[in-house]
């Protein structure tokens, strides 16, 4: 049994959410240290988290109630279900950004700078999420003959999974070396931008991707398109430290 | 003159970015589409052939066409247990509209003396199907018990369910997208 094995069968699902959890633990320990250096008040972040974190619970599993109305209204109880399948990640994000945003405004929390104290969350959060692909052998790549390729679900493919893992511990230690003098907001575009660009290259190496417009994936669309934001707006901030300057 | 230089810069990232999409653009739509057999969503589902209690041969190509669940499972396992019968509930309701399920006993690690008592008590009336060798659990690569797949009519895993109990509303939904 190889380390790759032996990694897969101790974090097999449901066990792969330990390496989420565990990334979010050390995530937030980073971003504690960061945010009295960002001006941001500690309590006032924890708060926001907790909401963020309800929300995101209570928002995914309405969400996901709600769209599958019909059979829950058969069996209301299954609300309360334990199952992690009957989830709306995406919606339930959408959900957490919007109250988090609302509170943040009421407890008037800096939004710049509390995205920039909450970016190593975020960079270290990508990292566990990569490892947990790595464990449940989602996220997988698409079949090629290069020498490194891993025997997976049938055939050689690209490892798709540690290019993830490798580019998002990149994205976390440039974002950890920035200065903290930079502009409000500089290092949460900054991982914007690093997370989308390296998304839009691996999605490309990718045996599972959803394909629109004859043959196009869809991930990497939205990624460049998100990276197009994310320079425009470095670009700006760079910009006014020149004018300042 | 540095203003200049980023901008060049972001442009090439951008314009690189956009040559990859369409480079690397699956025109064939050759991803996976079903083709190999593998325990996981969107790949053939592994075919076996197992025997069932009363020692008649049920393979998986035998349903070829129609909806199936495959729910590996043990009886010293309490999700398991605790599932069972809400599997049968729904097996109950879905089987006139083309639904087939599989209890796939893992009997490799299972006493096999008590995996009868259990069908009976839980008035389990679907195909319980024993894996005395591991051949099934094998081509699944079982590590978590219970697991379900849940196979279309064209014999591709639409949804992987690891762990449990699942619950009514998680069975119908992926029983909902299975008979379609």
């Amino acid at each position: 049994m190889n380390i790759f094995s032996l990694f897969q069968n101790i974090f097999a699902p449901p066990r792969d959410l330990i390496l989420i959890i565990l990334a979010a633990w050390i995530g937030l320990t980073l971003s504690e240290r960061r945010a009295p250096r960002r001006h941001v008040n500690l309590d006032s972040l924890s708060n926001l988290l907790l909401v963020g974190l309800v929300s995101f619970v209570v928002g995914g599993r309405v969400l996901y109630a709600l769209e599958n109305l019909a059979i829950f209204a058969q069996s209301p109880a299954s609300i309360f279900s334990l199952n992690t399948a009957l989830f709306d990640q995406w919606g339930g994000l959408v959900v957490a950004a919007i109250m988090a945003f609302v509170y943040g405004r009421r407890i008037h929390l800096p939004l710049w700078l509390s995205l920039d104290a909450l970016t190593p969350l975020f960079a270290t959060l990508a990292i566990g999420i990569a490892f947990s692909h790595l464990a449940s052998g989602a996220a997988f790549g698409k079949e090629t003959n290069v020498p490194w390729a891993i025997e997976q679900w049938g055939a050689l493919r690209h490892p798709t999974q540690i290019y993830e893992i490798v580019a998002s511990i990149l994205t976390l230690t440039l974002i950890l070396i920035q200065r903290t003098t930079a502009r409000p907001g500089f290092e949460f575009i900054l991982f914007v931008a690093l997370t989308s660009a390296s998304r839009l290259v691996i999605e490309g190496l990718r045996g599972d991707s959803t394909l629109i417009f004859g043959g196009f994936r869809a991930a990497q669309i939205a990624a460049w398109l998100i990276l197009l934001v994310a320079l425009i707006g470095l670009d700006y901030q760079q910009r006014l430290d020149h004018k300042k300057e | 003159m540095q203003l200049i230089l980023r901008r060049s810069l972001y442009a090439v990232i951008l314009l690189a970015g956009l040559v990859w999409v369409f480079v690397s653009a699956d025109k064939t739509n050759s991803a996976t589409a079903g083709r190999i057999p593998a325990p996981q969503k969107g790949f053939l589902a592994p075919e076996f052939k197992l025997e069932t209690s009363d020692g008649h041969l049920v393979a998986l190509t035998d349903y070829r066409g129609k909806a199936v669940l495959v729910n590996l499972w043990a009886t010293w396992c309490p999700p398991c247990r605790a599932e069972m019968p809400t599997i049968e509930k729904e097996y109950q309701a879905y089987q006139n509209q083309g639904l087939i399920v599989l209890g796939v006993n893992s009997t490799i690690e299972d006493d096999p003396t008590a995996i009868a008592p259990f069908v009976k008590q839980n008035n389990i009336t679907f195909p319980i199907l024993l894996d005395i060798n591991g051949e099934a659990s094998n081509l699944y690569e079982l590590r978590s018990l219970p697991t379900s797949f849940f196979i279309g009519r064209d014999g591709v895993i639409k949804d992987v369910v690891v762990g449990g109990p699942m619950s009514e509303a998680l069975l119908r939904t992926d029983i909902e997208e299975i008979i379609k």
